[in-house]
């Protein structure tokens, strides 16, 4: 594929400068929103995770939310709002933005192909020193790797959601053994996200080559030459896109300059009206 | 300390009559629904052969146990084991009714109020305790069987009725004792049949502590490591002045 091969000077500093957008502000805003979610529950879900039997959590951390909250059933009711707001929020903008962002984002940025499952096959041998020679497949707006994460996040928001609401109505739930497997659950789910998401922070925020993932959380756009070094498939997509658009423009153009009757002057229409 | 209250309670069984009054005094209090209850009145069936037969009556409730298997087992906290009386409470604001504690509770002492979806069962009426008054059990038994008091204070009814009694018994095995606060007197439990089960662990609880909780750990120290790794690399290798 072309993104391996030598790029001339003057395209480089024109692909430095020239931005793509990459997030539109919907998804912008509702992965700050996860954020801010995460930040308010995970602290408060382990400090209430208290049984010395599972005994995770340091009593300090325990002892200290409580005290912040004003005791267990606090502490837990500030938790479920949060959690039933995320929940709330979350169905709202699926519904809400159904047709226009959530089916076209799961058709064109989700699903898995043929490169993709290549690129998960040489990935990680890499990671591990191995197969240095084989090429990586070209990969689109998401790679494989965050399209695999994207998967357990959304799997582990519906578990935990659902989870979540067991134990939040759990006055309306007549079965004991259902609260009592929801507990587990809930905890998994958000022990895989949380093993996930350290990566996810270490990759967007603080490793080097995807500087411009991180910032473009905040603009939505990142450089061409990012997108072409990282993104091929999908840049050079846009780059297909923006041609068909230039030809468009030219077409449309060579229409106008040959109906119309002053076009056939030697002069351009504005100096001649000088 | 031992100035501390240590609550608990003294049953003086060969005073027990079965007239169950205490269970009528206890659902009238704490407003305990049909089909259930706080406390209980055992009974040891016909001993010994005629024409030496003896029955005797063994009340219950909670044990307010000194190492409560209910309280190693909850959750989030809402079952504890009040530090300033002793006594073993359940925070029923905070209570999901998971029921993991009436599974382990070796003396059935609880149950899952099927109205509310928490869990119930006897506090020693704090209300009551609060305005210096007994257990509403302890105030209407007319025997006097059942006794309530601070086990630190020897002025105490409960620690009177201990050190006249010259002797008491605790429901507990070799297996099971997890230092229940119920001591009976004046008559003899090994008879009785009362023993306390093993605490009992549901299926999900065991799946998470010994299954879920190492997976977990184990995928998060994996994805720290490798991230740590990553970025060790990365700072050996320094920042770059100019990047692409």
């Amino acid at each position: 594929m072309s993104h391996d091969d030598y790029v001339p000077l003057a395209e480089r500093r024109r692909l430095r400068t020239k931005t793509i957008k990459k997030h539109n502000l919907a998804n912008i805003l509702t992965h700050w929103f996860n954020v801010a979610m995460w930040a308010l529950l995970l602290p408060t879900g382990l400090a209430i995770l208290s049984s010395p039997r599972i005994g995770l959590v340091p009593e300090i951390w325990q002892t200290l939310m409580r005290n912040l909250f004003g005791g267990t059933a606090n502490l837990i009711r500030f938790h479920y709002s949060v959690g039933l707001l995320w929940m709330i929020v979350l169905t709202f903008n699926i519904l809400l933005g159904f047709r226009k962002y959530f089916l076209p984002f799961s058709r064109e940025r989700m699903l898995l192909d043929r490169d993709d499952v290549e690129w998960l096959k040489v990935k990680p041998l890499q990671m591990l020193g191995l197969a240095r020679g084989r090429p990586l497949p070209p990969q689109d707006v998401y790679n494989a790797g965050q399209k695999l994460y994207m998967y357990a996040v959304i799997g582990g928001t519906f578990v935990i959601g659902l989870t979540g609401l067991i134990m939040t109505f759990h006055a309306y739930i007549p079965w004991p053994s259902l609260i009592q497997w929801a507990l587990p659950a809930h905890f998994t789910a958000v022990g895989l996200v949380v093993a996930g998401l350290i990566i996810h922070i270490y990759m967007g925020a603080v490793f080097p080559e995807e500087k411009e993932a991180f910032f473009s959380m905040f603009t939505g756009t990142v450089s061409a030459w990012y997108a072409r070094q990282h993104h091929a498939k999908w840049y050079w997509r846009k780059a297909l896109e923006e041609a068909e658009w230039e030809e468009r423009v030219l077409a449309e153009g060579r229409l106008s300059h040959t109906t119309r009757p002053e076009a056939e002057s030697p002069l351009p229409s504005d100096a001649r009206m000088t | 300390m031992l100035n501390q209250i240590h609550y608990g309670f003294v049953i003086d069984v060969s005073r027990c009559i079965d007239c169950r009054a205490c269970l009528v005094a206890c659902r009238a209090e704490n407003q305990v629904p049909l089909g259930h209850s706080r406390i209980w009145v055992r009974d040891s069936g016909l001993q010994g052969s005629f024409p030496d037969l003896s029955r005797t009556f063994i009340p219950t409730n909670c044990m307010h146990c000194d190492e409560p298997p209910c309280v190693e087992v909850c959750t989030s906290g809402a079952t504890y084991k009040d530090p300033a009386t002793g006594l073993v409470l359940v925070d029923q604001e905070a209570c999901i009714g998971c029921g993991l504690c009436v599974e382990a509770c070796p003396y059935e002492a609880r149950y899952l109020d099927p109205q509310r979806g928490v869990v119930d069962k006897c506090n020693a009426c704090p209300a009551r305790l609060e305005r210096g008054d007994t257990p509403a059990c302890v105030a209407t038994c007319l025997g006097g069987a059942r006794l309530f008091g601070d086990l630190n204070d020897p002025e105490s009814d409960v620690s009177k009725a201990l050190a006249k009694s010259g002797g008491s018994q605790r429901l507990v095995t070799a297996e099971t004792d997890p230092g229940p606060n119920i001591f009976y007197i004046n008559g003899d439990l090994q008879q009785a049949g009362l023993a306390p089960r093993l605490p009992r662990y549901t299926a999900s609880e065991s799946v998470w502590r010994k299954a879920a909780v190492p997976f977990v750990l184990a995928a998060i120290t994996l994805s720290f490591l490798g991230q740590a790794a990553a970025f060790t690399r990365q700072l050996l290798a320094g920042e770059k002045e100019f990047d692409e």
